[in-house]
């Protein structure tokens, strides 16, 4: 299940597009997980890791950062990796394709709010069965997901630091990517696990200290 | 600065017993605020923002020493023909109390601004030194924000709780034998199909449908059907949405189908025999297909929901509507719509209800699901495609109006005030959220507003207050937005300036709401008393507090003069109105459009005008468009100024009276009607014949102009003496005595006599 997905400008983190699953089943509270994601946009830098993937409590953030913009997907732990990479990848193609010469010169949040009809299609094909079963047929530039960095989104956001692209951590290297579900290592292999995913963030990292915006009415 | 006594003219004092001319020729028009000049030139427009009180008093001691109602009205998403609309990276807005800057701030120095509504000191951002209208450098006072007391602001992201939401718009349609009978489905899906393509929106408009009668029916709209899918449920004490997608469909994608629905709507049902009404099941349904986007109920109702959920009785007793006493069922008979009226409005959905219907539908429980949510009631009683045309041309007018005008989405709006004010009591369809914030899921340009205010700490020291209302929505096409209004008015310290600021109509408009809220919550004749009460005291206290000479007479200041007329016309309007034959959901229905519309159509409603029509002339007409349109005067309402030889208009808002005298000028007849003579004037005319003759122009610019300056449609209708509408006609005639209610004589005497106890 793709929960939420948000197109945002990495030079000053304002969202162009966005899409947030629409259904009585859903009825979580994705409050939280939007104020996250917004956050998140604002921290992102032309240094940060082109590819990501963010804990957020039982879910993940996965952001693909492409020519100035970053497109983030929040999906359910049993989400597969890959197929949340290649839908952000699908979605670029068309974003950039559509709007990507505008993108430097707007100013209003969500001003390309559309393309949410196009997110809802896609999403549709990647979440439905069918296309699961055809996994092979995704973009094999994909193969390299192990190299992807995680992190934790808390720590990423309270601490002020943005992601930083030196020092890509192997953390999953020793889990193969599974088709079906994702599972995150079991904590007897990786020891604190938290602990040994900073090591490699903290190497060449920028410290930003961005404040937090209140929410205003 | 002491203020300068009142114009003279306002505290003029008028002896209500001997003038009788107190109607202005036109319409009466708002009190100007009392203030400097360059103050006043960039004050909000009164249609969209007034006070009861042009100037406020200093204290709460003399507020109730002056015994008129302190309120706002408003009407803050009137279409308006300007608004400057601002985009800024930064929205100046105070540090403490967040109002937004606006003209009546004062700048200490180019970098500092003092609120005007809590006096914090605030610094100038850096951004808004540099103004782009002007393309200037270090005047911050003239940028746009301080320049204009109406403007919109386009609202970062930090406004939003998620991202914008499209346009969503579900219809919910009664499909029984009795709705069918009506005829309105056929003048419903042939406008949506007219106004399709004008529907407010972007690519991202979703649409959808529910009938319903004693089973709900959903449609499946999915892209690549070949025809619409009709999906029954008929476990309607457990609403389930048959399927997950496809009942809420994007419009451009799928309008080849929706349109095909359309179509065939009509003719599904043509034969149905079903008589159930599940009305509370389907609007459980709906709310369900609603809730995760948020959007535009619309639902239409031909009579008394009597199955399922919601299922209402008939509590109106025939024999009491023309009771002299109390009336019952003012109140909703069930919570139900109410509650789910609430969980609509936490989910960004609002509700419009249009009733239909010939008989008793118990608009009191129902109308709640529109008054929570933000909604907006429509009402055609009788409504009938064949026995009453004059509806259905209504009907078809207000839903081309409903369908295509201006519409914003998740909406809030909050009301501040300078420091030592405080608001607490709101009038409108709306939902409070919290102390002063208003949760409006859908707002249009015809929703009015209103609230109540107190002094809470002496205004001392001020020479000036000001209020201050935002807000903040979603456009139909996705921008997030702010329209804040911003308005300034004096302080005063006398008797004489509280009375002399008086805005009648305003004070009127406020009366009649609360009024309404008291019917609801103790009973009728309260409401009537204290409306009375209010002509009574405030009289009484401008007799003692502020006329120096004491004469005989009822007296009044000049600004109030037309205070005991409205009262004694609110008291026979069909609202509260006594021992005269009225329908109780007309009733409710009346209440309702009290507190709802915006105060220039109340006061049609209330007061409405009369015009002579079959003498009219150029003199002193007005030139619009370079058409010509003839200005008669407005004439008391009563049978002493009609004429047996004329004929003369009646406009009382959402309805016109053009009443025949039965030897009326024969040039009126043949020129103006296209009939030879009286007797030929036909029954229920309601269309006024194309003819070519000058006669015929003037009457029809002059009602074309009355019409164009509201966004409904006023339905006319030419009576003659015999016609069954002569009795609306005659109860609009205010002044004259009848079975039931005191002349307008009559009525003054009786306040002089209550003032002199």
């Amino acid at each position: 299940m793709i929960l939420l997905t948000i197109i945002a400008r990495i030079a000053d983190g304002l969202p162009l597009a966005a899409s947030v699953q629409e259904d009585e089943q859903s009825g979580r509270d994705l409050q939280q997980y939007q104020s996250q994601a917004k956050q998140l946009c604002r921290k992102l830098n032309a240094q940060s890791p082109a590819r990501c993937i963010l804990e957020a409590g039982d879910m993940y953030f996965h952001c693909l950062i492409a020519e100035d913009v970053c497109y983030l997907s929040l999906c359910e732990a049993s989400f597969p990796k890959k197929m949340a990479f290649a839908y952000l990848e699908d979605l670029h193609t068309e974003f950039h394709y559509l709007y990507g010469k505008k993108v430097s010169t707007v100013t209003r949040p969500y001003s390309f709010i559309e393309f949410d009809t196009y997110i809802q299609k896609k999403k549709k094909t990647y979440v439905d069965n069918r296309t699961r079963r055809n996994l092979g047929s995704i973009n094999t530039e994909l193969q390299d997901v192990q190299k992807i960095m995680v992190a934790n989104i808390e720590e990423v956001l309270q601490r002020g630091e943005a992601l930083s692209g030196d020092g890509c951590l192997q953390v999953l290297s020793h889990t193969e990517v599974q088709h079906d579900a994702w599972q995150p290592p079991p904590v007897g292999v990786t020891g604190d696990r938290k602990h040994r995913k900073w090591t490699g963030a903290i190497h060449g990292l920028n410290i930003n200290s961005h404040s937090v915006t209140k929410r205003h009415e | 600065m002491s203020l300068q006594s009142s114009t003279p003219e306002a505290l003029r004092v008028v002896n209500l017993l001997q003038e009788r001319n107190l109607l202005p020729p036109g319409t009466v028009p708002a009190p100007t605020p009392c203030l400097p000049q360059d103050i006043q030139k960039v004050n909000c427009n009164p249609e969209v923002f007034r006070c009861t009180l042009t100037s406020i008093p200093q204290t709460q001691s003399l507020l109730n020493k002056a015994k008129l109602p302190m309120g706002l009205l408003l009407h803050p998403f009137k279409d308006l023909s300007q608004l400057p609309v601002v985009t800024s990276s930064t929205i100046v807005r105070c540090r403490s109390c967040r109002t937004y800057i606006n003209p009546f701030v004062s700048f200490l120095d180019q970098r500092r601004w003092k609120c005007n509504l809590c006096y914090r000191i605030n610094d100038v951002p850096e951004e808004f030194m540099y103004n782009p209208v002007s393309r200037s450098y270090g005047e911050p006072h003239k940028r746009p924000e301080v320049q204009n007391a109406t403007i919109e602001f386009i609202a970062p992201s930090e406004y939003m709780l998620r991202p914008p939401q499209p346009a969503v718009y579900l219809f919910v349609l009664d499909v029984s034998h009795n709705a069918v009978e009506t005829g309105y489905l056929n003048v419903f899906c042939q406008s949506l199909l007219d106004n399709i393509s004008a529907l407010p929106g972007d690519s991202r408009t979703k649409i959808g449908f529910i009938t319903f009668d004693s089973t709900i029916h959903f449609y499946n709209l999915q892209e690549g059907l070949s025809q619409p899918q009709m999906l029954i449920v008929s476990d309607i004490e457990d609403v389930f949405l048959p399927t997950p997608d496809s009942l809420l469909v994007n419009l451009n994608e799928c309008k080849e189908l929706v349109e095909d629905l359309l179509k065939s709507l009509p003719h599904l049902f043509e034969k149905t025999m079903e008589t159930q009404s599940a009305l509370g099941s389907a609007l459980q349904a709906a709310f369900k297909l609603l809730s995760p986007t948020g959007g535009r109920m619309s639902v239409f109702q031909t009579h008394l929901p009597n199955l399922g959920v919601g299922a209402l009785q008939s509590r109106e007793d025939p024999n009491q509507r023309a009771s002299a006493k109390d009336i019952q069922h003012l109140s909703p008979a069930t919570d139900f719509y109410k509650k789910l009226a609430l969980d609509c409005s936490g989910q960004q959905v609002a509700v419009d209800l249009f009733l239909l219907s010939a008989r008793y539908c118990d608009l009191a429980s129902l109308g709640c699901i529109s008054r929570y949510s933000a909604g907006s009631v429509y009402y055609y009683p009788s409504y009938h495609h064949q026995h009453n045309p004059a509806q259905v041309e209504r009907f078809q007018k207000d839903l081309k109006r409903y369908l295509i005008r201006k519409i914003g989405f998740e909406a809030v709006m909050r009301i501040r005030c300078t420091k030592g004010l405080s608001i607490h009591t709101f009038h409108g369809n709306l939902f409070v959220r919290s102390t002063d914030l208003l949760s409006l899921p859908n707002v249009n340009p015809d929703a009015g507003f209103a609230v109540q205010m107190s002094i809470e700490e002496n205004l001392d020291d001020m020479q000036v207050v000001s209020f201050q209302a935002a807000l903040l929505y979603t456009s139909s096409k996705g921008e997030r937005r702010i329209r804040v209004h911003t308005l300034c008015l004096p302080v005063v310290n006398s008797m004489s300036d509280i009375f002399s600021g008086a805005d009648v109509q305003a004070i009127t408009g406020l009366l009649a709401c609360m009024a309404v809220d008291r019917s609801m919550a103790a009973s009728l004749s309260d409401a009537r008393d204290a409306m009375t009460n209010a002509a009574i005291d405030s009289l009484s206290s401008y007799r003692q507090s502020v006329l120096t000479i004491q004469q005989p007479g009822l007296l009044a200041p000049a600004c109030l003069r037309l205070f005991p007329l409205y009262i004694l016309a609110l008291l026979k309007q069909k609202a509260f109105r006594t021992g005269t034959s009225t329908r109780l959901d007309d009733r409710v229905f009346a209440m309702y459009q009290l507190k709802y519309q915006p105060l220039a159509y109340t006061m049609l409603m209330i007061h409405p005008a009369l015009y002579r029509v079959d003498d009219l002339t150029d003199e002193g007409a007005l030139n619009i468009n370079e058409r010509t349109i003839p200005q008669p005067r407005v004439l008391q309402l009563s049978v002493e100024k009609l004429s047996r030889e004329g004929a003369f208009l009646m406009d009382a808002g959402t309805v016109m009276y053009l009443w025949i005298g039965r030897n009326c000028n024969p040039n009126f007849l043949t020129h103006v009607l296209g009939v030879p003579n009286y007797a030929a004037v036909p029954e229920n005319l309601y269309l006024l014949p194309e003819l070519d003759t000058v006669e015929s122009q003037r009457t029809k610019a002059f009602i074309g102009w009355l019409r164009d300056q509201r966004p409904f449609f006023p339905s006319l209708h030419v009576i003659r003496d015999e016609s069954q509408l002569k009795a609306s006609f005659m109860q609009n005639m205010i002044e004259d005595r009848t079975e039931s209610a005191l002349s307008y004589y009559e009525f003054l005497l009786h306040l002089q006599q209550q003032i002199s106890k």
